[in-house]
């Protein structure tokens, strides 16, 4: 709602600068979220007092003069004015100042002079075409006071977001009576036509649908001529953000900005038939609104109609059909109160929001229904040559539910706010937004709900109105008096936090994408038909098809990530995220929301531009990564081959297993996959199934003691066929060393010269140590002796030379 | 014994010309060892002492010894000169390049978003509050109608709400976790709720997503001025001891009395700039003392007991701390954008 200040002033005199009024509304929940200054802006010029004038001293037509600008000291301003004087009270523009023509004025001299300001014309400040000399102000302006203050400059308009309980703020009489409330003052209501007078014998109204409309109010206006409205009703119009269209419609219009009360104008000529009727609209029914669409009504909606056909849509807007128009003589001024819900339900199914939809849903005053068109019959007489013809034709529909009194026990305000306001005070506090109200003999007030307040309905609706009124900053700041209670985080969070905490350890810089997924990134990923990821959870309202459903899986975030972040040329890509993800669960349950792990590298060919020798294929890093994040988290992995993923490469990926149980895979992405997503260089990615993890909290790690005893070390290099794994090996060397082997790296894979062609070098060394005493060189030979025959055994591994070793 | 002396002359200067050649400590050992060891020159000529007269004998012995100390001391002075040298040529050997760039360390980092919400956690913690989760796909009775919005309220319209089906909505607040956990608990409780958000807005000052932190306490005294005296040390911890906080009386269908909460613009500390908008001050979110009716729909009885609720943005106070201008650059992957921030 936008509030012109100078239409507010002729409701209520205005109290202080539009900047004050405008914070204590916006401090007492009428937010003003923007203050537009209509004239030039006068900001920074300032009331001052000329105290001496002399010639220039090198200028004949030029004075020096010595102003006070209320700053404390005088200052010397050059003044090319005739008429400026010694006493005078004048607009003083400082250095810095920005004049209305968009001048900034500068501290200057002239003909030797400095001069540190301007005494400014009213042309100057763009308040008039006088140029001839300087404005004189009133002799009682307070010297320093902003220029503003003093003279009047031009509208400011208000910009104020009306609370959506709030409906009666939305009208000049609403910022009016929450100015009364903040800072005192008289409220005075423009003047209405004649109200006695005894309504016309027609038209009959009849209101079919009582719930949906308690009042209708109709005005009979006759011999109005349509023409253009008085400048001063299109300035009106225009501050509010309304166009002009003719000054019957206008007036409505008009009156709606005063009042809040939305009113319709119908032309009486064109309805048919000697009754209106409110009812419900009829199945199938139509109608032409103003706007010339032809709308489908549904039986919920409120229609007001003729003998023939419905003629508006009520509360929402009118028909095309019994329009004001060119020819127009005889109006209709409708002025009801309908059921906030039903408007709204209309309005948002036909997808139209209205000045008249927005206040009904909001609410309007009931008892303001007949005042609204008794005002707009008097500016019809007025501004289009009207003559009311009798009083007003009022129908009642459902009586109205009368607003109880409220009980508010002071004690109970305190208690909720943390103040100690005395009764007499909470009193006055709500005699100041119309609630009267009187104390019984329990102590607790009895409070009266003025008629536009339909949002006061329980006693904490009034301790609201109270603290908003006293202030929400002088309430006090202290601190809740409670009882200790132990502090609880959910189990998953703790395992998110740490892994976010490993991979941020392994270098990964944490990304938080957007939960949405384009659905084609599952066709990118290859995802068969069946896989569950193709089960997302779909919006039935996206903003774009990019965004057309909530993800099921990380990987195609963290690929989007990559192809946008190599398009950067940034050549090192390292990043993970921890969120969740979505599973339609059927239209009977929510959506499931596991939370996953996932992390993406991307990089050159090489790492290093020192580095001589490629490094090993990507596939690497990624399973070191996974394999020290899941350390991090207590968990020893152990990968299998071949992950699965149909976007990962076959003979590049593994998936991850946990006692059994498959909690995630890494790989490198399958080059077609990497393709359609233009990522052009060696990509892997881990996915880590955090909620499985979940299930197997790790143990926390045990103490075990150090051996004294030296380390025995020997070295393997074994020929293997192709085809076997490393890992295999690795295992089977690590379970037939059992305790005393505490470690076995694999430290050289070599094929090539020297090597048979589909055999394969690997160089195992093993570490053995114990606790109780050291190894004898025999020991440690029968050992190794007993894990070679064995790799040859399982693996036909052949040893390549005899284990070479130390300590 | 002149020839004597005479040799005994020549052997010394032969030796410390032989010490003084040694290039290196092992050259140095070698030489040592021709002049002074045991079967150096100079034990030689000590052992052929035994051929001469007694009175001589003594004299030429301690002429000898008196060599072989100088010797001995030349050797030594020798060796720490050559194991100086030694230890400069090392040190010489391992000069570099100081100027050249240093091996990149390339650490992680957690997102902007995270560190703010592990802040919050943190200190709400240390207040005695439990963390709690809610689905992010939400029934709509718990985004609005428990909260006191019922379907034909216009503050639906302000909430411009993603929906999955009828009756199913991307959550547009945190709000729903005080219906979820509320309900079959009984007071006192505190508790904050951080999780993702959700607003079907793509201009460029909003995101779709956002992180919102709830939190809300129930007991049978908690009041606004409480709530004021929370917040106050919230913002102090997050933004610093020096925040100034305003609290406008708003309207929230699920608090009453409400407050709107915005903080003093920390860039320009209240002057106005283009961050703040020229107001001073940045809207930071809503709080209130928690409705009747949100007690009452999860089976509370709000004459016994009474509570206040809060909800912000996470992300603020990461865009306030770096400086980010939108929103919407916090969910960009991108790593220049992470690398900074």
């Amino acid at each position: 709602m936008r509030v012109s200040l100078c239409w507010l002033a002729e409701w209520i005199d205005l109290p202080a600068p539009a900047s004050e009024i405008a914070e204590r509304l916006t401090a007492s929940g009428l937010e003003v979220e923007g203050v537009e200054c209509l004239g030039p802006d006068l900001s920074g010029v300032r009331v001052g007092l000329v105290l001496e004038r002399e010639k220039h001293p090198n200028a004949d037509r030029l004075s020096l003069c010595r102003v006070d600008a209320g700053d404390g000291a005088a200052v010397d301003v050059v003044c090319g004015a005739p008429n400026v004087a010694a006493g005078q009270k004048i607009a003083f523009a400082p250095a810095g100042t920005k004049l209305p023509d968009g001048r900034v004025l500068e501290r200057s001299k002239i003909r030797g002079v400095v001069s540190n300001g301007m005494i400014c014309s009213a042309r100057e400040l763009g308040l008039g075409d006088e140029a001839g000399g300087i404005l004189v102000l009133d002799s009682a302006a307070t010297v320093g006071a902003a220029l503003s203050e003093v003279i009047p400059s031009g509208d400011s308009v208000l910009e104020v977001a009306v609370p959506s309980n709030r409906g009666d703020c939305a009208s000049i009489l609403g910022v009016a009576r929450e100015v009364h409330a903040l800072f005192g003052g008289e409220i005075r209501i423009p003047p209405v036509a004649a109200t006695a007078a005894a309504p016309p014998p027609l038209p009959r109204i009849a209101i079919e649908d009582p719930e949906g409309c308690n009042l209708y109010v109709g005005r009979i206006v006759e011999g109005v001529r349509i023409g253009p409205s008085p400048d001063w009703v299109v300035a009106r119009l225009e501050t509010a953000g309304l166009r002009s269209i003719n000054n019957v419609v206008d007036v409505t219009n008009l009156v709606l900005l005063e009042f809040g009360q939305p009113l319709h104008a119908f032309d009486l000529s064109k309805l048919r038939g000697e009754t209106i009727t409110v009812r419900s609209a009829h199945e199938g029914e139509a109608i032409e609104t103003l706007d010339g669409v032809t709308r489908k009504l549904a039986p919920e909606d409120l229609v007001i109609a003729d003998a023939d056909a419905a003629i508006a849509i009520a509360g929402v807007m009118g028909g095309a059909g019994s329009q004001v128009g060119e020819a127009t003589t005889n109006v209709l001024v409708e002025s009801a109160h309908f059921a906030p819900g039903r408007i709204r339900r209309t309005a948002r199914r036909l997808g139209i929001s209205s000045e008249a939809s927005y206040r009904f849903e909001r609410g309007v005053d009931p008892d303001g229904v007949a005042r609204a068109a008794d005002r707009a019959a008097r500016l019809l007489e007025e501004i289009a040559g009207g003559c009311s013809v009798g009083g007003a034709i009022i129908t009642q529909g459902a009586p109205r539910e009368a607003v109880p009194p409220i009980s508010l026990d002071p004690d109970r305000v305190n208690r909720l706010l943390g103040t100690s306001l005395a009764p007499s005070e909470v009193a006055s506090l709500l005699a100041r937004v119309g609630v009267a109200s009187s104390r019984t003999p329990d102590g607790s007030l009895r409070c009266e709900i003025p008629s536009h307040r339909s949002d006061l309905r329980r006693y904490q609706d009034l301790v609201e109105e109270v603290v908003r009124i006293h202030g929400c900053d002088r309430v006090p700041t202290t601190l809740p008096l409670v009882r200790l209670a132990a502090v609880e985080t959910p189990p998953l969070r703790v395992l998110a936090d740490r892994s976010r905490d490993a991979f941020v350890a392994a270098g990964f810089f944490e990304a938080v994408c957007l939960s949405f997924l384009c659905s084609a990134d599952l066709d990118r990923l290859d995802l068969a038909a069946d896989d569950p990821r193709r089960r997302t959870v779909v919006l039935s309202n996206p903003i774009s098809e990019e965004h057309a459903c909530l993800r099921s899986t990380l990987v195609a975030s963290l690929l989007r990530a990559a192809r946008e972040n190599l398009a950067h040329r940034v050549d090192r890509v390292r990043l993970f995220e921890v969120s969740r993800v979505f599973f339609d669960e059927g239209p009977a349950a929510l959506p499931r929301e596991p939370l996953r792990a996932a992390a993406l590298v991307c990089r050159a060919e090489r790492t290093n531009l020192w580095e001589s020798s490629k490094p090993p294929p990507i596939y690497f890093e990624a399973r070191g990564v996974a394999e020290r994040v899941l350390r991090e988290l207590g968990h020893v992995a152990s990968l299998r081959p071949g992950s699965g993923e149909p976007f990962l490469h076959p003979g590049a990926s593994a998936e991850i297993r946990l006692a059994g149980l498959r909690v995630g895979s890494v790989g490198e992405i399958h080059p077609e996959v990497a393709r359609r997503f233009s990522i052009d260089r060696p990509c892997a990615i881990v996915d880590l199934d955090l909620e499985t993890l979940a299930g197997r909290m790790a143990a926390p790690a045990q103490y075990r003691e150090v051996s004294q005893q030296p380390p025995v070390r020997r070295d393997l290099a074994l020929l293997v066929a192709r085809r076997v794994a490393a890992g295999d090996l690795l295992e089977a060397i690590s379970k037939a060393g059992g305790r005393d082997l505490v470690s076995v790296d694999l430290f050289d894979r070599y094929e090539g010269p020297g090597v048979p062609d589909d055999e394969v070098s690997l160089a195992f060394r093993l570490v053995f140590q114990r606790l109780e005493r050291a190894f004898t060189d025999a020991e440690i030979t029968k050992q190794v002796e007993r894990i070679v025959s064995m790799l040859g055994h399982r693996f036909g591994a052949e040893l390549r030379s005899a284990p070479g070793g130390g300590a | 014994m002149p020839e004597g002396a005479a040799d005994l002359d020549r052997l010394e200067a032969e030796a410390r010309a032989a010490l003084a050649a040694a290039r290196d400590v092992q050259a140095l050992v070698e030489a040592r060892a021709r002049c002074l060891g045991r079967k150096g020159s100079i034990s030689t000529l000590l052992r052929g002492l035994g051929a001469l007269p007694p009175d001589e004998r003594a004299r030429a012995g301690e002429a000898v010894n008196a060599v072989r100390d100088r010797l001995e001391a030349f050797a030594d002075a020798r060796r720490t000169e050559l194991e100086q040298e030694s230890v400069s040529r090392d040190l010489e050997r391992g000069r570099i390049d100081v100027t050249l760039p240093g091996v990149p360390s390339h650490a992680g980092r957690l997102h902007a978003v995270t560190r703010a919400e592990r802040d919050i956690c943190t200190f709400f913690a240390s207040l005695g509050f439990s963390v709690e989760e809610g689905p992010e796909v939400e029934l709509e009775r718990y985004n609005f109608d428990a909260l006191n919005i019922p379907d034909d309220h216009p503050a639906r319209d302000s909430h411009d709400t993603f929906y999955v089906r009828p009756g199913v909505v991307l959550r547009t607040h945190t709000s729903p976790v005080q219906i979820r956990t509320m309900t079959g608990r009984t007071p006192p409780f505190r508790f904050i709720a951080p999780g993702r958000v959700y607003r079907h807005d793509a201009s460029p000052r909003h995101s779709p997503m956002f992180s919102q932190v709830e939190g809300f306490l129930v007991d049978e005294r908690a009041t606004f001025a409480d709530l004021k005296g929370v917040l106050y040390a919230f913002a102090r911890h997050l933004l610093g001891p020096a925040t100034r906080l305003r609290f406008r009386a708003s309207f929230f269908p699920f608090t009453e009395p409400s407050a709107e909460l915005d903080f003093g613009c920390v860039l320009c500390e209240g002057r106005g700039c283009a961050t703040c908008s020229r107001t001073g001050w940045i809207e930071w979110g809503g709080c209130g003392m928690i409705h009747p009716k949100v007690l009452e729909n999860c089976g509370i009885d709000p004459e016994r007991w009474q509570g206040f609720a809060f909800g912000m943005g996470m992300e603020r106070a990461a865009m306030m701390r770096h400086n980010v201008p939108q929103i919407r650059l916090l969910y960009e992957p991108d790593v220049r954008l992470l690398e900074q921030l």
